[in-house]
């Protein structure tokens, strides 16, 4: 959906299920408009029956996809594949791919879904596994040293600050965005995310914001709301934690274990875990007049430790004095957090990407199904404006969805565009997994990625597969407000920017674990460590990127 | 004559019901150290059988806590339905555990070889290398075991990406070998340091080269040791994790770093977690129980100067 | 410490000059090639020439030329006396090649300022990473924690020599305890962090915790405080290091002359004297030597650490190798973190020498 659209909409005073229910048709309208390119109407029609059949693999409340499932979908999706490369034209052909390993996600699924393409094209994959707190430090490893040992890699958008700018990627050939219908990604995916300096670079295999999930069974149990005081789900961060420390003593109505507000990850991820202090401090920093957040746009003095960010750690901090987290919180994996308490029933909200709404119906591993709801990420009483130095009060608070990440996308590298036909079969095998059936069945199964295109936003086609409509377009609906949000909280795609995150989470650890004195002293030891990199990196030239990043220059 | 046999029985009972108090002691002290190390075995071995709602319980008891399901094996290609399919993921753990394989058996006969010669040698002649006596090489050699790792983690990634050995089963293998290179030369020794050398003196009478004398005669002798030696060194190498998730990437990676790598945005799954850890360790544990005595009996020529 | 042979090899060789000329001639002439080929390769790094090299390869197949004509030359000079040598000379050439060059290497990069994003590269700066190291509290805190650590091992003897007590003891099925406690030595301290540390450990399901719960500890928290998760970090540690002890200790155990304790019994000596006099003092030595190497094998933890808390919380679990671990892997701070490395080498080669020396005094008197 067009932002403008979605503006005129907001101003028209519909609620976001209204402008969801509206989407369909003015998806088909502007479908309906692009005919003259022909490419989104007449394949869409075709594609229909295929559609329905991949969501039918396994089919929701069947429990976890399997690798079998994975070969199947990659065999129904290969239709694209085989109108643009003949059988067996990259035989002989040796790829390697470096992709992230979650069990039964990512690098899973693509072996899954690239095997009937590897069987066709004649191609041969190699694969390298990397676990999510490994990911940064060996990219970086393979820039520094020059080894990039790598044809095709899943990669996020921030990192193209690390290797675009260097060179390191190869240039989209046409046919490619052609084959995965550039067009259909939502506004906020598309250049400048996935270029740099105007050419593109990424094949996008998903899209990323934090939104909140948020218990309803904590809403309506009579015991907790007359503890909490709250049958509405908290709006703004200062009674999100208000309810935390309320709840404290409360049981929960599923598993009768002990209840608890909002679920903080408090331990570092290899930089990922930096996100979950944006989404607090977001809401407190992310001024609307001010696109930057992060660092001062023209001197990188980083904000980190202005009273905005000092504000959210404090929340954090007394949330800890207070006793609101589960046992070993502070030692807890971010991934832990999600899908071991909040899905298996303890906690009451958390903030993460969108696949905690699909995981909740469709794994193994969730309780909490049928008693979650989704919003986009709590907002703020007060907003802290940089330039005057001063707290405001706008009224109805601030929010600023934080768009985390960017999402992964595939990209090729140099390494493959030495040889034509090389080339080719790395970016034949990258669109087939950035395929718009495929991606699909990746948005409504478990997969580590979310929905990205606007296509996914029918809730037909969702509804057909098995999804409750309500839930889906609470779910979908909640992503859907984050990527069009006017105030969102946009990543800067700057060279090491998950250093920046990686310093800032590991002395985050040592603010929560109490070896600071306070949050201002945490925020201050972060910036320095920023300012460090700053001048390691080039102070100039990180000046300049970041205010491209931001659409500033 | 009776109140003597009495006085006997009664000193008898006492001293039995002291021996019978420590015999229960001693056994409820062996039973409960080996639940100790056993149970951690147990729970990866029950766990991956487990599916969601079992982890979620913490069930303990297969068929009676929960209903044993493959869905752990199933997500390595392992379970008896998928075994005969083609299988991605299995292909990937084959891959790496073959790699273990060869990395740790080929690293640790290298450094038994080169370790037993340089013992023997050690134990045997007296060198000078420069102002190095015998002492001093053999603290040289065993100083490389005070290494931390950490020191040559990036100079070795560095001198790999020159010389073309990142990624690569032999890169590691010599890494391997270096670092178990100590323990072999330190139990080798106080192997040969108990053989008696009038042994190869009379070999040598015999017509014997010395090598000859060390390869027909002390060889034989000294093999408990040697199979110890190589049982520490393939624990130490089939284990090691800090390198191998530096030095390879695709090619040359092993299971311990499969292992590690298991984390991700999406939380454990356990049941694949514990199949996976059960693999990794399953090899282990099978020398272990089978070559345990050689272990001692090496460890015993080692004990006793 | 004799210096003689203990092997008296008496050989009459005839080596003739010419042999022993074509002895030193192939030394010579290999460490020529290598030489060239090292020359001509590092001239074409600097930029001066082109030989079309890849890698540096050529130079490492000419190391190893080398090595094994030097090898050979001393069989061609020395005759049976040379061949003594080839015992030795492969694994110090095999350790010297493998240690020098990566130190060396690593003593350039620890005076260096290198973040691996800089696409500045690698640059120079004198002592600054010194003092850097000098005012980081977060690095004494680790070291302070290897202290900790390190005694841990005391009880760690102690347990060991106990269950090494136990298994020596006239006992049935000794085989079955004995490899039962020898396992934990064989599992992947990765694998330990997972099965033990994430899922045992677990608050809710973990049976550790429910046997907590079980023993009246209601809100059981592993990790929460600095002082818990240092000590659960020591068990684990604990728990797979304590069977290399006991095997030891059981071997040396093993090795005691039954007629000694027996002569012990019939002088009347108790079990608990038996032991203080008589099995203690033999053990000495081998105690000493279990200690120094689990000392060693302590001081390089790092696995666990890494896969369970991350040195956290607030890095109260940190040990040297795995602060270091993050400082380059999250920092990227490549020539801060090698310094840091360095400056924990010098540090426990001193007190490893220092303490090897005292244990060298303290257990030969007795023996």
């Amino acid at each position: 959906m067009k932002v403008g659209l979605y503006d005129q909409l907001m101003r028209r005073g519909a609620t976001r299920r209204d402008v969801l229910k509206g989407a369909a048709s003015m998806a088909a309208l502007s479908a309906a408009s692009a005919a003259g390119l022909g490419a989104l109407a007449g394949p869409a029609m075709a594609d229909e029956a295929l559609r329905a059949q991949i969501l039918q693999i396994p089919g929701v409340g069947a429990g976890s996809p399997t690798d079998a499932d994975w070969q199947k979908v990659g065999e129904l999706c290969l239709g694209a594949t085989k109108a643009s490369v003949k059988e067996g034209e990259f035989a002989g052909i040796e790829l390697t791919f470096m992709g992230l390993n979650n069990q039964n996600l990512h690098n899973f699924l693509f072996r899954g879904f690239l095997k009937p393409w590897e069987t066709y094209t004649g191609a041969k994959i190699s694969w390298i596994d990397l676990a999510q707190a490994d990911y940064n430090a060996r990219l970086q490893q393979s820039i520094a040293t020059g080894t990039v040992d790598f044809d095709i890699l899943e990669m996020g958008a921030p990192f193209e600050g690390d290797t675009a700018s260097k060179g390191l990627l190869d240039e989209m050939p046409d046919w490619v965005k052609t084959q995965v219908d550039m067009d259909d990604l939502v506004e906020y995916l598309k250049p400048p995310v996935g270029t740099w300096d105007g050419k593109t670079y990424r094949v996008t295999v998903d899209g990323d914001c934090h939104t909140l999930s948020f218990r309803k069974d904590y809403l309506t149990d009579s015991a907790i709301s007359g503890a909490t005081g709250m049958t509405t789900m908290p709006k703004t961060w200062q009674q999100m934690d208000e309810f935390s420390k309320k709840i404290k003593g409360q049981k929960d109505p599923l598993t009768g274990l002990p209840a608890f507000g909002f679920l903080d990850p408090l331990k570092g991820w290899g930089g990922f875990g930096f996100y979950f202090l944006e989404d607090r401090a977001s809401a407190y920093a992310k001024h609307p007049s001010d696109p930057a957040w992060l660092f001062d746009p023209d001197t990188m003095k980083p904000r980190v430790n202005n009273p905005a960010w000092v504000q959210a750690i404090q929340d954090v901090m007394d949330l800890i004095a207070a006793g609101a987290y589960p046992a070993d919180q502070i030692n807890a994996d971010p991934g832990t957090t999600a899908f071991q308490q909040f899905l298996a029933g303890t906690g009451a909200g958390l903030c993460w990407w969108g696949d905690v709404g699909s995981m909740a119906r469709t794994s193994n591993t969730s309780v909490v199904g049928d008693v979650v709801e989704f919003s986009i990420n709590p907002g703020s009483d007060r907003v802290y404006n940089s330039k005057t130095g001063e707290w405001e009060t706008p009224e109805g608070g601030n929010f600023a969805p934080n768009m985390a990440f960017l999402g992964w996308g595939v990209y090729v590298t140099k390494r493959a565009a030495g040889d034509e036909n090389k080339r080719k079969a790395a970016w034949s095998a990258a669109a087939h997994l950035g395929g718009k059936d495929l991606s699909l069945w990746t948005s409504a199964y478990p997969s580590g990625f979310q929905p990205y295109r606007k296509s996914h936003f029918n809730f037909d086609e969702w509804e057909k597969a098995g999804y409750d409509r309500a839930y889906i377009e609470d779910y979908l609906g909640s992503n859907a407000d984050s990527y069009n949000h006017p105030n969102a909280a946009i990543e800067p795609r700057i060279p090491g920017i998950f250093q920046y995150y990686s310093v800032a989470e590991d002395e985050l650890a040592k603010g929560y674990a109490g070896q600071y004195k306070s949050a201002q002293e945490t925020a201050d030891a972060i910036a320095a460590a920023w300012e460090k990199i700053t001048d390691q990196i080039g102070r100039d030239s990180q000046i300049k990127l970041y205010k491209a990043s931001l659409g500033m220059s | 004559m009776t109140i003597q046999a009495v006085h006997d029985n009664e000193a008898d009972s006492a001293g039995r019901a002291w021996r019978f108090g420590t015999k229960t002691t001693i056994y409820l002290l062996l039973i409960l150290w080996a639940i100790i190390c056993l149970f951690p075995i147990y729970w990866t071995i029950t766990t991956s059988f487990k599916m969601a709602p079992a982890v979620m319980k913490g069930a303990l008891i297969p068929w009676i806590d929960y209903d044993p399901a493959w869905l752990g094996w199933r997500s390595l290609g392992l379970s008896p339905e998928t075994i005969t399919a083609s299988s991605t993921v299995r292909d990937e753990f084959m891959k790496r555990f073959m790699n273990s394989v060869i990395v740790s058996v080929v690293s640790s006969a290298l450094a038994v070889m080169l370790g037993s010669l340089a013992a023997y040698g050690l134990s045997r002649f007296s060198y000078r290398f420069g102002f190095m006596k015998n002492s001093d090489i053999l603290f040289f050699f065993l100083s490389q075991l005070i290494l931390p790792p950490v020191v040559l983690a990036l100079p070795f990634l560095l001198l790999y990406r020159e010389l073309a050995l990142l990624d690569t089963r032999i890169g590691l293998i010599l890494l391997y070998t270096l670092s178990v290179l100590p323990i072999v030369i330190w139990i080798m020794r106080d192997q040969f340091s108990s053989i008696p050398s009038d042994l190869e003196e009379a070999a040598l009478m015999d017509g014997l080269s010395i090598w000859g004398a060390f390869f027909r005669v002390i060889l034989p002798i000294a093999l408990p040791g040697m199979v110890a030696a190589f049982i520490l060194s393939l624990v130490l190498t089939w284990n090691e994790y800090f390198f191998a998730s530096l030095l390879t990437s695709t090619n040359a990676n092993t299971l311990p770093v499969m292992v590690a790598s298991q984390t991700g945005s999406q939380g454990i799954a356990w049941w694949s977690m514990a199949a996976l850890s059960l693999a990794a360790i399953l090899p282990l544990i099978v020398i272990g129980i089978g070559l345990e005595r050689y272990l001692i009996k090496g460890m015993t020529a080692g004990a006793v100067k | 410490m004799s210096q003689g042979d203990l092997l008296h090899v008496v050989t009459e060789d005839d080596i003739s000059d010419s042999r022993r000329m074509f002895g030193h001639g192939i030394v010579w002439a290999s460490a020529l090639l290598l030489a060239g080929i090292a020359i001509a390769q590092y001239a074409q790094v600097s930029g001066y020439a082109d030989f079309g090299f890849q890698t540096w390869r050529p130079t490492l197949y000419a190391y190893i030329l080398w090595s094994v004509c030097l090898c050979w030359s001393k069989v061609l000079i020395y005759g049976e006396h040379g061949k003594r040598v080839l015992f030795v000379l492969p694994a110090a050439l095999f350790v010297v090649s493998l240690t020098v060059f990566p130190l060396l290497f690593g003593l350039i990069i620890a005076f260096s300022n290198w973040n691996l994003a800089s696409p500045l590269g690698r640059q120079f700066n004198g002592l600054d990473n010194v003092r850097q190291m000098w005012a980081d509290p977060f690095y004494w805190n680790a070291l302070l924690n290897m202290v900790w650590y390190t005694l841990a091992i005391f009880v760690e003897y102690a347990i060991a020599f106990g269950l090494a007590l136990l298994l020596n003891a006239d006992i049935k099925a000794r085989k079955f305890f004995r490899v039962a406690f020898l396992l934990p030595l064989m599992l992947s301290p990765v694998a330990v962090s997972w099965m033990i540390g994430k899922s045992m450990l677990e608050i809710r399901f973990g049976p550790i915790a429910r046997l907590a719960r079980w023993l009246g500890w209601e809100t059981p928290s592993f990790f929460g405080s600095p002082e818990i998760a240092r000590l659960i970090i020591m068990m684990l540690d604990a728990w797979t290091f304590i069977p290399f002890m006991m095997i030891m200790i059981l071997a040396g155990l093993q090795a005691i002359p039954k007629d000694l304790t027996e002569a012990a019994r019939v002088d009347g000596a108790g079990p608990w004297k038996t032991f203080w006099e008589i099995v203690f003092p033999l053990m000495l030595p081998v105690s000493i030597t279990a200690v120094m190497i689990r000392i060693i094998f302590k001081l390089k933890l790092a696995d666990i650490v890494i896969n369970l808390t991350a040195g956290g919380p607030g890095g109260a679990t940190d040990t040297v190798t795995s602060f270091i671990f993050r400082e380059y892997r999250d920092r990227s701070n490549v020539g801060y973190g090698t310094m840091l490395a360095m400056f924990y080498l010098v540090l426990i080669v001193i007190f490893m020498t220092i303490l090897m020396k005292l244990a060298d005094r303290f257990s030969r008197p007795r023996t």
